[in-house]
Parts: structure tokens; C-alpha cells; sequence
């Protein structure tokens, strides 16, 4: 498979702060790419100068075969994007402003209608055809504008932060909704700083701080690479000395850094060990008589990685696990 | 290169299109149009009507006759009035429609989502541009028929109208491209309303009371050759909408009277009555103010001082029949406006160009703005 989205040694200095600091991305079509970071690790910026708003300081990127600096509007045509922060109009109906736009990208009048009938069924909105914008709740903005992204067919998806100020309940509509779009063969990047939503959602991640990357490529490998611990927690049926007996087994096993048990009666332990190892564990737990009524990993792993790959500069390992 | 150019769509008539449906859909939704339309024609039916009651009765009571001897006059008070009201209430309502609409699209945090689109920054700038002109253009136009009923009392050409029109339309150009200028610099649409209307003060009062007080300070300044007084040059008045309608009122009257001896003052040029003339002999103290009906021209005696004809004047408001009428030597008429209206469109384009660079979001020229002006746009965080 070949890049779709491929960006070399992109750096946007502003007047003082190097906000993007030589950033190097492959995202192969189909992907579900997540560009994950804490506030201000150069995401947003990332994705404005991929959806040519902004221009690299230095550095190039490429979208679906069109240079950005040479052939930006060759690349708005095949990008959909949708802001981290974005107003909508007021004074205006939900078809009138996806109407707006389809015509922003000269589509015909009957190619319009169809489109935005689609569109509205695919965001859920078809009942809201006639309903001014302003009037829509927020996670109803959002799909909206999810849709005003997606008038022109476009084959990469942009999306700053999609699900920010979201309820629980539009934050799966919109997973959901983006699962349909991969299915219908979108590239989609996706920044978040807020990993368990990505996490479920992304095929590959790029892991940025202080505008680099820092790791990126699939959540498993990145893993396997990195060496990375988790924090697992056991509840074994047991009491007293024979809770006690379990921390014991498990503090003497292979992989296991420190075992605790914890205030709930869960027995907790550093792991260094990656999903091969962790299943060994489980099975010799097992057929050494343990009762273990259940065993997972206690933190997400991408938030796990991140704080890792993140922290490593000042915070030793251990201590970020912990 | 024919090729080359077939082959890349040009975007920015459908991207100029969608934009002013768009913006369009907006401002004439509703009743607002129309009761904008109507308010604004209320306002300039009823100043034209009692313009016309005052001059009518300012001619009963300092002349001392009948108004309708001074039918054609009246016309003419009433044609300028409406002009000059006119051209306040678009110096005003075109700017205002204008300062607001890029950054309110940066205060929305929707020009983002624009800018990604491949409609390019010219038909966005132009695009609403044009939709907030087409809104004051639909005043001014609304407005076409009370001024043609100045038609009635004569003293008006349609010709004189129609320059009076340009004009308006100019001015709204002008202003109108100005406060877009101000709204894509400026990311408040607060600030850029302020500045704009700052800005119009400027051009208008601010440059003419400079020509003013430079016109005073040289008057004793002769030209070493000429022995002509110094002028300060017409140019700063070029902004100032109303002396443009001043010409026109100017080119009313024939090329000489009162509006004429202002455009006479500006220019410098030697304002020469129309003299009538009667048996070989120019008429005494008739200057000004004759009127044919084919056959013979009449003229009303009026009071002129200084007007170098040495002669006794008949008592004022006498009809004299004179037999021919001679236009002075140098007709004053559209001596000024033509200049001030391509000035105001050159300025008009620059703006729009201007608006265009500061629209572009990846644009490689940034004005650097003095400290006061970039407080009023906040840094965007990185």
C-alpha cells in the first residue's frame, strides 16, 4: 500500500516558538491515523498545514499524490477538514449551509441535492433539513460540520479534536460514524489528546510532544518496540494470609516488577512482559490453584505509551507507569 | 498554454456565486429587506418634501412671489438635498454592511472552513463585497423614484440624475471596500467598524478641512509667474462625496451659480456667468438664471456683487426678455466629479487587493502593524 497522506521534515516556526518541529508522517489509505499529544504538541498546527492553512516554515508534504506547496488546491479538493474550534453561520438552514458549501466546491444543482440527502442521513440530521443552524445542539454542530467536510467525496478526512465538548452519548455516535467512513474507504486523521477514544478507533497512532514525533506506526508494534510495562490487577479469591500467598506468587514470577495488593483486595502488579507473556502469566496464576475471578490491564495502553514516550525525558519509567 | 488553462477549472465565479447566494440568503431573509427598503425611501421621501416646503417658502417670503416662478430652482434645491442626504446615509449604510463581514467569519471561526475550500480569496472578498453592495445598491435604487419627481418642477436634466447616481453608487464602492478592508485586518468587527467609520471621517472632513485651512493660510501666497492665488491641490477633496455632488449640482445649473462657484473655488477655475444678452448688449444683473420656452429666453434680474457689469441693475425679480443667452467661455460643468469617482474606484480596487492578500491564509506578505493595531488581533496559539 501506498502513502496517502506523507509529510517530510515539516517545521512552522512562529515568531518565538518552533510549534512543529520536523514532523515526519506515512498514513496509508484506509487508515484511521491518530495524532495524539498533549495541549500544544503541534497537532492542531500539524493539521492546519495539511489542510493548507498554514505554511511549513520548512519541509513538504503530500497529499493523495498533490504537493501542498505546489498543487494546494488540487489537495483541498481530495481533503475534508473540520477544525478543532469552528463557528457556524447564523441566519442559516442545515441544507442551506451544506448547500453552501457543496457549491464552494462547484458541484452541479442536482448533484447538490443528492448529496446533502445523503449526507444528512448518513449524520443522522435528515430531520433537521430545515432547522437553522445555530439551533442544533452541539453534538448535532458537530456531525454537521462533519458532513460540510465530506460534500466533495474527499479521500482524507482532517479532524482536529472531533470529539471535544461531546456527551458520552455523541462521543459513540461519532465513533460509529467514523467506523461507516472507513468502511466507505476514507483515510481519516484524527488528533486527540484524549486517548481512550482513540485508542478503540485508530488502525495507527503517531504519539507527538513539543512538536516531534515521538513514536508512530501500529498501537501493538509500537508497544513491542518501546518494551513497554503495564499495570495489570488481578482479584483472586482469596483472604488474609492466602491473598498474601498470591502477591507472593506473582511477585516471584518472571516479567513482574512489584506486586501489590490493593485497598479493594485486587492484587496489583507491574508488568513488564507484553500480551504473550501476560497470557503465560494467566495460565500459569492458574495451574499454579489461584482462584482469579478476573485479570486485565488496569491503565488504557495508549495512555499508558503516551505517558511513557512523552515522559521519558524527565520521568524515568517506572515512575510513569506508576 | 491554452491547454493548461482549459485544463485547471477556474473556481472563482461559482466560488463568487456561492458566496453571494449565501450571503444573500442571509440579509434578505425575512422581513428586513423590505422594511429596510421602505425606511430608507420613507426617509427620502419626506426630507425631498420638506426640502421642497422650505425652499418654496423661503422663496415666498425673500423674493416675494409666487414659488412657482422659482419652479425650476426648487427642483433643483430639492435634487441637491436628496443627493447630499443621500450620500450621507450611504457613506454610512455601505461601510457598516461591509465592516463586519470577514471578521465576523474570523469571530464565527468559519473562515476556516472557507479558506479549505478551493473557492479562492478573490471570490470571497468579492463575493461579499458584491452581496453587501447589492444590498445598498437595492436602496439606492429604491430611491430612483422619488428623486424623478424633481422632474416635476424642473431644473434638472435626467443627465444630472444620473451622474448624482453614479456617484452614489461610487461612493458606496469606496466605503463599501474600505470597511471590508478594515474587516480583514482586523479580527474584531467591533474595531473594524470603528476604524471605519474613523476612516470616512477622515477622508471626508478630515482631508477637506485640511484643504480648507490650507486654502485659507496661501490665500495671500501668490504664484511668482501667474500672480495667481496658490491652491491647495483638488486632490484631497477627491474622497469627499458631497463636493463630487456639488459638480453635479454644479452641472445643473448650467455650469454657473452658487454650487458652481464652490467647484469654481476648488479648482481654481474663473467661474463665468452665462450672459444674457439683449439687443447686442449684455444684459444687466441677469445673470444666472434664464429660461427658454424655444422662442425667447427670460431672465430674472438677481442681485450678483461683483459681477463686473457696471450697468444699473433692474429691480430684482423683474422678468427681462433677452434675446440670446451666451454661455461663458469656460463652462464649469463635470470639471471635478469624474476625477473624485476614479479616484474613489482606484482606491476602491486597492482595498479590495488589500482584503484579498489579508484574507489568503497562507499569504507570504504580513503587514506589520503598529502595536495598537495588532492588540486588536490576538496571537493565535499554537
Amino acid at each position: 500500500m501506498t502513502a496517502i497522506v506523507s509529510t517530510q521534515g515539516l517545521v512552522k516556526r512562529y515568531d518565538r516558538t518552533l510549534a512543529v518541529a520536523g514532523v515526519d508522517l506515512e498514513i496509508e489509505e484506509g487508515e484511521i491515523f491518530g495524532l495524539v499529544g498533549p495541549n500544544g504538541a503541534g497537532k492542531t498546527t500539524t493539521l492546519r498545514i495539511l489542510a493548507t492553512l498554514l505554511e511549513p516554515t520548512a519541509g513538504e508534504a503530500e497529499v493523495a499524490g498533490w504537493s501542498l506547496a505546489r498543487n494546494p488546491n488540487e489537495v483541498r479538493r481530495v481533503l475534508g477538514f473540520m477544525p478543532d474550534v469552528f463557528g457556524v453561520y447564523d441566519d442559516m438552514r442545515v441544507w442551506e449551509y451544506l448547500d453552501f458549501f457543496g457549491r464552494c466546491y462547484g458541484l452541479s444543482a442536482p448533484a447538490r441535492k443528492r448529496i446533502i440527502g445523503d449526507l444528512l442521513e448518513l449524520v443522522d440530521l435528515a430531520d433537521k433539513r430545515d432547522t437553522y443552524v445555530q439551533g442544533l445542539s452541539r453534538g448535532m454542530q458537530q456531525r454537521l460540520c462533519l458532513a460540510h467536510a465530506l460534500v466533495h467525496d474527499p479521500k482524507v478526512l482532517l479532524l482536529d479534536e472531533p470529539a471535544s465538548g461531546l456527551d458520552p452519548r455523541a462521543r459513540v455516535e461519532l465513533r460509529e460514524l467514523l467506523r461507516e467512513l472507513r468502511v466507505l474507504g476514507k483515510t481519516i486523521l484524527i488528533s486527540s489528546h484524549i486517548l481512550p477514544e482513540l485508542e478503540e478507533l485508530c488502525t495507527s497512532v503517531a504519539i507527538v510532544d513539543r512538536g516531534r514525533v515521538l513514536a508512530s506506526g501500529r498501537i501493538a508494534d509500537i508497544e513491542k518496540r518501546l518494551r513497554v510495562g503495564a499495570v495489570l490487577r488481578a482479584r483472586v479469591i482469596a483472604e488474609g494470609e492466602e491473598l498474601e500467598a498470591a502477591r507472593a506468587w506473582f511477585s516471584g514470577q518472571a516479567e513482574v516488577a512489584s506486586a501489590a495488593i490493593l485497598p479493594d483486595g485486587q492484587v496489583e502488579l507491574g508488568f513488564r512482559g507484553d500480551e504473550i507473556e501476560t497470557a503465560a502469566l494467566l495460565r500459569d496464576a492458574i495451574a499454579s490453584g489461584l482462584r482469579i475471578a478476573s485479570f486485565s490491564r488496569a491503565a488504557s495502553d495508549l495512555e499508558e505509551l503516551f505517558l511513557q514516550v512523552t515522559g521519558q525525558d524527565e520521568v524515568p519509567v517506572q515512575e510513569a507507569v506508576a | 498554454m491554452i491547454a493548461a488553462l482549459a485544463r485547471r477549472p477556474r473556481f472563482s465565479l461559482p466560488g463568487i456565486t456561492a458566496i453571494m447566494v449565501k450571503e444573500l440568503r442571509g440579509r434578505m431573509r425575512g422581513r428586513r429587506a423590505f422594511v429596510s427598503v421602505t425606511i430608507y425611501t420613507l426617509i427620502v421621501a419626506g426630507f425631498a418634501w420638506m426640502v421642497g416646503r422650505i425652499i418654496e417658502e423661503s422663496v415666498r417670503q425673500n423674493f416675494g412671489f409666487s414659488p412657482q416662478y422659482q419652479s425650476a430652482s426648487i427642483g433643483r434645491g430639492i435634487f441637491v438635498a436628496l443627493m447630499f442626504l443621500q450620500t450621507l446615509m450611504i457613506s454610512v449604510l455601505a461601510p457598516a454592511s461591509t465592516a463586519g463581514t470577514i471578521s465576523g467569519e474570523r469571530e464565527r471561526q468559519t473562515l476556516d472552513l472557507l479558506a479549505v475550500t478551493p473557492i479562492s480569496s478573490v471570490a470571497i472578498v468579492v463575493g461579499k463585497l458584491l452581496s453587501a453592495l447589492t444590498w445598498v445598491f437595492i436602496l439606492i435604487l429604491a430611491s430612483v423614484p422619488v428623486s424623478a419627481l424633481v422632474f416635476v418642477y424642473g431644473g434638472v436634466a435626467p443627465d444630472d440624475l444620473l451622474r448624482g447616481y453614479v456617484l452614489l453608487f461610487v461612493t458606496a464602492i469606496a466605503f463599501g471596500a474600505l470597511g471590508m478592508f478594515f474587516s480583514a485586518l482586523i479580527r474584531r468587527s467591533g474595531a473594524a467598524t470603528g476604524l471605519t467609520f474613523v476612516s470616512v471621517i477622515v477622508a471626508t472632513v478630515g482631508l477637506t478641512f485640511i484643504w480648507v485651512f490650507l486654502r485659507v493660510s496661501e490665500a495671500n501666497n501668490l504664484d511668482a509667474n501667474t500672480l495667481a492665488q496658490r491652491r491647495p491641490p483638488e486632490a484631497l477633496l477627491y474622497l469627499n462625496p458631497w463636493v463630487s455632488q456639488a459638480d453635479v449640482a454644479c452641472g445643473a445649473e448650467g455650469g454657473s451659480g452658487s454650487w458652481c462657484s464652490v467647484i469654481a473655488e476648488v479648482t481654481g477655475a474663473n467661474q463665468v456667468f452665462a450672459q444674457p444678452v439683449q439687443g447686442g448688449v449684455i444684459a444687466p444683473g441677469a445673470a444666472g438664471n434664464c429660461f427658454s420656452d424655444g422662442t425667447t429666453t427670460t431672465c430674472k434680474a438677481v442681485a450678483i456683487d461683483g459681477g463686473g457689469i457696471p450697468a444699473p441693475a433692474p429691480a430684482v425679480g423683474n422678468d427681462l426678455v433677452v434675446n440670446d443667452v451666451i454661455s461663458g467661455p469656460e463652462s464649469l460643468r463635470d470639471r471635478f466629479w469624474p476625477r473624485s469617482a476614479l479616484t474613489m474606484l482606484l482606491i476602491a480596487l486597492g482595498l479590495t487587493a488589500a482584503s484579498v492578500q489579508l484574507v489568503t491564509p497562507t499569504r507570504r506578505w504580513r503587514p506589520s502593524l503598529p502595536g495598537f493595531l495588532r492588540r486588536l488581533r490576538p496571537r493565535r496559539s499554537a
